[in-house]
């Protein structure tokens, strides 16, 4: 045996150590085998609209043990059974429906199967009652032992607890194995059972979830290219149909059901809890692949690295975001204040390139269409129907905490979004503009401030958990990781957005979250544009009513919103002419017919 | 065939190497030679320092490229060339691997991609029909096919292009796609042990030969479409030109196994 056949056998070895190391380093996914008495893993449920809907998520089941699950809720001491359903093999889910919940008091519940196994938790009731609303907000579970971590959740679960978080919100990414969504869905389920089970939650299913590193949907197309940004699902219709039955089938019913390609279903939808309503979006589903339809403008189709480019070249016509039929169910969702002081939108991630220098790119990029600020002119109709309803936006999927305020035609015009930092990060990012922004509040970093994404977005940051200047290369981190808390109080209408970092207690006086964290904002900020002028003060005669701009010019809604309290002082552009309407429910009736900005106060009646 | 795919992934679009490059020692050994954080990463035009290494390794590809077509059997310096090529391209490999968590299978179906520098540089210097030539391409069809077997088979968990790529090109459904993957996969790993008998060896290479030339076109034919721009041809069409090896090798060795040739001739051992 010579060097050379010396060399190969320690690079073979090497090689192959390497990877059986990496087998033990990878993550176990293993569906255990449990017992009859364990079979259910674990439940989500949303109540909306007196609709409770539960889904149960099990364990495989034996060829000979029944394919039925009982739902069932605890009344005066004993359990009473309200609903049975069948279990979906493929994936192992047995949804629920009971209509006509009576939401006004907390129930418990449990899921029963045969005649051992039983799964209970607490359906709470809407606290319409409560000032506050509290919402947990969670994205990237990143789960790799390779990459140093199966960090235990713990400390996520003892601070939900110790918020008390009326509503979960998982924005994505919940699972990170492209292949084995049951399994790792699963482990999830293990991982935040215990929260879960007592509160409602959302689960939006981003990229990961769906088994690919980025998600242009392209309303069901097949996707053949390598990271997918040819647009469309590389994993097949049915893989893909089972990741949204386990983690969206417990979701308010879908307001516009229907197909797309491959018999995928689509789930955007809202939820009314505490007096909140929460806009449930779908910002991948329907979004135009970059492929082959933008000029190249880097190393790859979604990525720019050419700061010389322009942005109106990639803002093709045509190009999708969050699609016609979703458009126009946000134009009326933004209208209806039913049961509403407050609204929040809820997406995969933000409307805007939010990250500069990125892991998955060897350092700075100049945009990447992954992000929603791609395409501009769908990213600007979103928004743009959003800051229509005063909507605050709460996403994830960048791993990188923020905080903006979007603009449309200038600065600070539209919607505050909070992108929440990841549970565990895969790779890391940074919000480190070349510039330092404009119009910075005092003794703000430099790069907060106006500035421009890197598709001439107008956005103004005001905080970024960015990372220690260090790459992580990929190992799974808990660098800038942690989770997200946001506010509502329905009486004072405003948001407070809290940034807690792993690990931390909240409750704990030594516990802080990062720089520039806490921020509270008001429901008007998200509409309110720097240009805009006062129109008279109006006082009702009602508490609360439905207020509605329409502009005499286009016939255009400019706004909607359910007041707080009797008084309310429209604000407008200035050299318009609008039409108010309002009312109780909803703002039916014209009750000026005339109001420019300057104009006197008014008095109206509407009992 | 397979470098100037990889020269075109390499200078149209950009190396696989991110895995290996962007690692917190990577940055280390930067600062050691006086390189700050900003120039690091760069400033957004493809200039930081780790964009810029990867950007280099392109060159490797177009050099050898031009080696493949020029080579002669007394060339030792374009001869060395080639096997640097191959090395370059087991980097590549590597770092695909890596990126893949160590998949075994993502290392090992690459040996045929990185074998075929080798196998050219040996016919150029020992002829076409030396038993070191055989039984290089023997093993660049082996790993080939059994790696990707063992995706198709599902062994490892199957890529998401071994669905895609049927079902837009045949229309099948998810169970009918695992089905012929299963198949795809069954008769890979037949291929490999065919390999070793004589009387099944040619058809086997035929059937390698036409089965890697068929996978090896069916990326482009899935992926162009005549509303993208160029066809989609420079997002796909390299994909296909760089698995040439997965059908030129087991021809060559189709050829090799000629009934009137190995009747006739046998296969060389001699030393030129």
């Amino acid at each position: 045996m010579n060097r050379t056949h010396v060399f190969a056998l320690a690079a073979a070895g090497l090689v192959f150590a390497s990877s059986v190391d990496a087998q033990r380093r990878r993550v176990d996914l293993t569906v255990p085998s449990v017992a009859p008495a364990e079979v259910i893993c674990f439940a989500l449920y949303t109540v909306h609209d007196q609709t409770l809907k539960l889904t149960a998520q099990l364990y495989p089941l034996s060829e000979e043990a029944s394919r039925t699950v009982r739902l069932e809720v605890e009344q005066g001491g004993a359990w009473v059974e309200v609903a049975r359903t069948e279990v979906i093999e493929r994936g192992w889910t047995a949804p629920f429906r009971v209509d006509g919940w009576d939401a006004s008091a907390a129930r418990r519940y449990r899921v029963v199967h045969g005649s051992e196994a039983t799964y209970e938790g607490l359906i709470r009731k809407n606290p319409t009652d409560q000032d506050e609303v509290v919402v947990a907000c969670f994205t990237g579970n990143s789960i790799r032992p390779a990459h140093g971590g199966d960090l235990s959740r713990q400390d996520l679960i003892d601070n939900v607890k110790a918020v008390d978080a009326d509503l979960l919100f998982f924005s994505g990414d919940q699972v990170y194995d492209h292949r084995r969504h049951y399994a790792a869905w699963l482990k999830f389920g293990r991982a935040f059972g215990e929260i879960i089970k007592d509160r409602p939650t959302l689960c939006l299913p981003d990229d990961h979830d769906a088994g690919q590193p980025n998600l242009w949907g392209e309303s069901g197309k097949v996707s053949t290219l390598g990271g997918a940004a040819d647009g469309g699902y590389s994993r097949p219709g049915a893989y893909v149909q089972e990741v949204e039955r386990a983690q969206t089938s417990h979701l308010p019913d879908p307001a516009d059901p229907h197909e797309i390609g491959q018999g995928i279903g689509v789930w955007f939808t809202n939820l009314n809890w505490g007096g909140v309503d929460f806009a449930i979006l779908e910002d991948r589903k329907f979004k135009t692949g970059p492929a082959g339809r933008v000029p190249k403008q880097g190393p790859r189709p979604d990525h720019i690295r050419n700061p010389d480019y322009d942005p109106a070249s990639v803002d093709i016509e045509g190009a999708v975001l969050l699609g016609e039929r979703q458009l126009r169910w946000l134009d009326r969702w933004g209208r209806d204040w039913s049961n509403a002081q407050m609204k929040v939108a809820l997406s995969a991630t933000i409307f805007c390139g939010g990250a500069h220098i990125h892991g998955g790119a060897n350092g700075r990029l100049h945009a990447d269409m992954d992000s929603n600020g791609w395409p501009q002119a769908g990213r600007n109709r979103a928004v743009a129907a959003l800051r229509k309803a005063f909507a605050f936006h709460c996403a994830g999927d960048q791993h990188l905490a923020t905080i903006f305020q979007h603009g449309i035609d200038e600065h600070r015009d539209a919607i505050w979004s909070f992108c929440v930092p990841s549970i565990a990060n895969l790779y890391l990012r940074w919000w480190q503009p070349l510039e330092p922004g404009s119009n910075r509040e005092p003794g703000a970093p430099e790069y907060t401030g106006d500035h421009l994404d890197g598709f001439a977005n107008k956005v103004t940051n005001y905080a970024a958990a960015n990372p220690e200047k260090r790459p992580g290369g990929d190992a799974l981190t808990t660098r800038a990781a942690g989770f997200g808390v946001v506010r509502l109080d329905t009486a004072r209408r405003t948001i407070t957005m809290e940034c807690w970092p792993r690990n931390a207690d909240v409750t704990g006086s030594a516990a802080r979250q990062y720089p520039g964290w806490p921020r509270t904002i008001s429901q008007l900020d998200n509409y309110s544009p720097p240009s805009w002028g006062a129109l008279g003060e109006l006082t009702f005669d009602v508490d609360d009513p439905v207020v509605e701009l329409v502009d005499l010019a286009s016939d255009e809604v400019l706004y909607t919103l359910r007041i707080n309290g009797k008084k309310f002082s429209p604000r407008a552009p200035k050299g318009r002419a609008f039409a108010i309407k309002a009312g109780v429910a909803g703002a039916t009736a014209v009750v000026v017919e005339r109001a420019e900005v300057g104009d006197a106060q008014r008095t109206i009646k509407l009992k | 065939m397979c470098f100037a795919g990889w020269a075109w992934q390499h200078t149209y679009w950009e190396g696989p190497y991110g895995p290996l490059f962007w690692q917190g020692e990577v940055f280390d050994l930067a600062s050691a030679l006086g390189g700050q954080w900003d120039a690091f990463v760069g400033s957004g035009a493809g200039d930081g320092w780790v964009q810029r290494v990867i950007a280099w390794t392109a060159w490797p590809y177009i050099v050898c490229m031009v080696l493949s077509l020029t080579a002669r059997a007394r060339a030792r310096a374009q001869l060395a060339g080639l096997v640097l090529g191959s090395a370059c391209l087991a980097v590549l490999a590597y770092a695909k691997y890596v990126a893949s968590l160590r998949e075994l299978p993502m290392l090992i179906e690459h040996g045929g991609q990185v074998l075929s520098p080798i196998l050219l540089a040996l016919a150029l210097v020992y002829g076409a029909r030396h038993r070191a030539v055989v039984a290089v391409a023997v093993v660049a069809v082996v790993t080939t096919f059994a790696a990707h077997g063992a995706y198709a088979l599902g062994l490892w968990p199957t890529p998401a292009s071994f669905y895609g790529i049927p079902a837009v090109l045949l229309g099948s459904d998810d169970a009918t796609t695992t089905a012929f993957l299963r198949s795809a996969g069954a008769l890979d790993f037949a291929v490999c042990v065919g390999l070793l008998v004589p009387a099944a060896r040619r058809s086997c290479m035929l059937y390698a030969a036409l089965w890697g030339l068929l996978t090896a076109a069916a990326r482009p034919a899935a992926g162009m479409s005549t509303s993208l721009s160029y066809w989609g041809a420079d997002q796909f069409l390299h994909e296909a030109v760089l698995r040439a090896p997965h059908f030129v090798a087991p021809l060559y060795l189709a050829l090799v196994w000629r009934p009137a040739d190995a009747a006739s001739a046998g296969v060389s051992t001699s030393r030129p």
